[in-house]
């Protein structure tokens, strides 16, 4: 299963309670406002490293870079529009809004 | 409280219409020569981040839209000095210079306004 997740970190829930539920080696999609979760030394740094730790972690390229987020956490991959879609073709997708 | 507005801006950009509403009635409470008082919060830095890039979204780059408001009336920014650090930001990567101010400056800031908008 896809998780994706496009809620910021510090203001909503949504990645802590992916983080619960989701099990070991399921993909996690950051769009949206979901990409801050990518911010290097922000607050939510160390919840991004525990999602890494236990899922391949993605986000949406076109979402960084309208956020000015150019050097996303080390380990998170940008993927472009053709990567999302490539993405939900090979998984059942969860839409944690 | 006095007859100014304070518009507290406390969403991040692009995710939804906020930043650019607050934006639209910044510059028109600024063309009618009203007091106003911008204080960010939250997400709602995010705003002023630079090196804002939306082109793949089709959409207006919001950030720089602020460094020009002044010259619609509106001068007085303020940034709430916790939520800047943790996104891990200073106020080296706004777009501008802002006052950056504590919690008990944000709250006066609120309180000495007679209308809080919130976007």
């Amino acid at each position: 299963m896809l998780y994706t997740i496009n809620k910021s970190p510090l203001m909503f829930g949504n990645l802590k309670s992916v983080l619960r539920i989701a099990p070991e080696g399921e993909p996690v999609l950051l769009y949206e406002d979901g990409v801050y979760a990518a911010a290097a030394g922000a607050a939510s740094e160390e919840l991004a490293r525990q999602t890494l730790a236990r899922h391949p972690v993605y986000a949406l390229q076109a979402d960084l870079e309208a956020r000015g987020l150019t050097s996303p956490i080390e380990g998170i991959r940008a993927v472009g529009y053709d990567g999302f879609v490539e993405l939900v073709e090979q998984h059942h997708v969860v839409p944690w809004l | 409280m006095g007859n100014t507005v304070t518009v507290l801006m406390r969403k991040a950009p692009y995710g939804s219409v906020y930043t650019a509403e607050g934006f639209r009635s910044m510059m028109g409470i600024g063309v009618f020569e009203m007091d106003i008082s911008v204080l960010f919060v939250d997400d709602g830095v995010y705003a002023l981040v630079k090196g804002q890039n939306p082109e793949a979204l089709d959409m207006k780059p919001l950030g720089d839209g602020f460094p020009m408001l002044p010259e619609f009336g509106v001068t007085k920014f303020y940034v709430h000095d916790r939520s800047l650090s943790e996104r891990g930001l200073t106020p080296d990567n706004l777009v501008m210079d802002v006052e950056i101010v504590d919690d008990a400056g944000a709250a006066r800031i609120m309180e000495a306004s007679g209308i809080v908008l919130p976007f």
